[in-house]
């Protein structure tokens, strides 16, 4: 990202991980990672290259924003996760349309709850709205299951000599998983949210 | 994004939503989900024993463009005889709805979902072995 020379920002088509001058762990330290991003964007900062020549001023530009994208793909783990799949030339919806049963099933049955809850009237609103507040909660911690399987997923990518194959159906798997959840937990909230603002 | 009027008519007024008893011989469920966008749609079709579509009903839960396309999958397959319908391809629900190149993955979703509740009808039929979710996974 910066010239050991000179000092100027250079390199504008690094990874992600290069960007950072972090390793290219899937196990970061969120401190470590918080502590590159500025240390890295001080010194590249477009401000201090305000006088320099226009191809100074460009690289700062273009590094910036590079270091930005990469800081925040790699700041959110599911972000991370993906940009991993994405470097090892894997699609997340390749061979990959089933939706696990138990999680499809749950899917249906909040949504009709959802559907009860906006079909309500007067006094079954409130036994509707705890339903499903209390749903609200049984996905945000199966949402904290799936976060924990995917460091542990991101781990033994770390520990290497893994079978890659098995570990990149896992990685699609998780990562399915979170999508389908994160889709229902917005749903569930717009709808509380409707609910307030009515 | 704009989308078509016939995507709009199709998510405005929804054809076939609901359900029939899954554990009904002559039905067959095709569930399937679109894990970059979290979309998830189900698909079931009430097939008789000539192996004619007789009836179809989807639920969908994403955007505008997954449920129109599943909405026109319901009317269109209707009638057809599950090997037509095993022909259908996601390009004539692309033209047909004129959907955009970053929806055309919902097409494909439907498309997914007739060949996944035609595979669990088969299975209850025959009784074969292989489970639906692999059958996907072929794809």
């Amino acid at each position: 990202m910066i010239c050991e020379s000179c000092g100027a920002p250079v390199g504008a088509d690094l990874d992600c991980f290069a960007a950072l001058g972090l390793p290219r762990k899937l196990v970061l330290d969120p401190a470590a990672l918080e502590r590159a991003y500025h240390e890295l964007s001080r010194r590249i900062h477009p401000d201090r290259f305000a006088q320099a020549s226009a191809r100074a001023r460009d690289a700062s530009l273009r590094s910036t924003a590079l270091l930005t994208r990469s800081y925040r793909t790699l700041r959110d783990p599911v972000a991370r996760g993906l940009y991993w799949l994405e470097l090892r030339g894997e699609k997340l919806a390749e061979n990959n349309k089933s939706v696990p049963s138990e999680l499809a099933e749950l899917v249906f049955e909040v949504q009709d709850e959802l559907a009860e809850l906006r079909g309500a009237r007067g006094s079954e609103i409130q036994a509707l709205r705890d339903r499903t507040v209390a749903r609200r909660g049984e996905l945000e911690s199966a949402m904290n299951d799936l976060r924990e399987r995917l460091a542990r997923n991101f781990e033994r990518w770390d520990n290497a000599d893994h079978d890659a194959k098995g570990l990149v159906a896992d990685l699609k798997a998780i990562l399915s998983q979170i999508a389908y959840l994160r889709t229902l937990i917005r749903d569930v909230d717009r709808e509380l949210e409707n609910l307030k603002a009515a | 994004m704009s989308y078509s009027d016939k995507v709009l008519d199709h998510y405005n007024n929804p054809r076939n939503v609901g359900s029939f008893a899954k554990d009904d011989p002559n039905v067959g469920t095709g569930v399937v989900g679109a894990p970059e966008c979290g979309d998830v749609m189900k698909l079931q079709l009430k097939i008789n024993d000539s192996g004619v579509i007789e009836d179809a009903r989807f639920k969908t839960f994403g955007c505008g463009s997954a449920i129109a396309s599943s909405s026109y999958v319901t009317e269109l397959v209707k009638g057809k005889h599950i090997d037509e319908a095993m022909a259908i391809k996601n390009t004539l629900i692309v033209k047909e709805l004129n959907l955009p190149p970053v929806k055309i993955h919902c097409s494909v979703l439907a498309e997914d979902a007739i060949k996944a509740a035609i595979s669990d009808w088969k299975k209850h039929k025959d009784g074969a072995e292989e489970p639906q979710a692999a059958r996907a996974q072929e794809k």
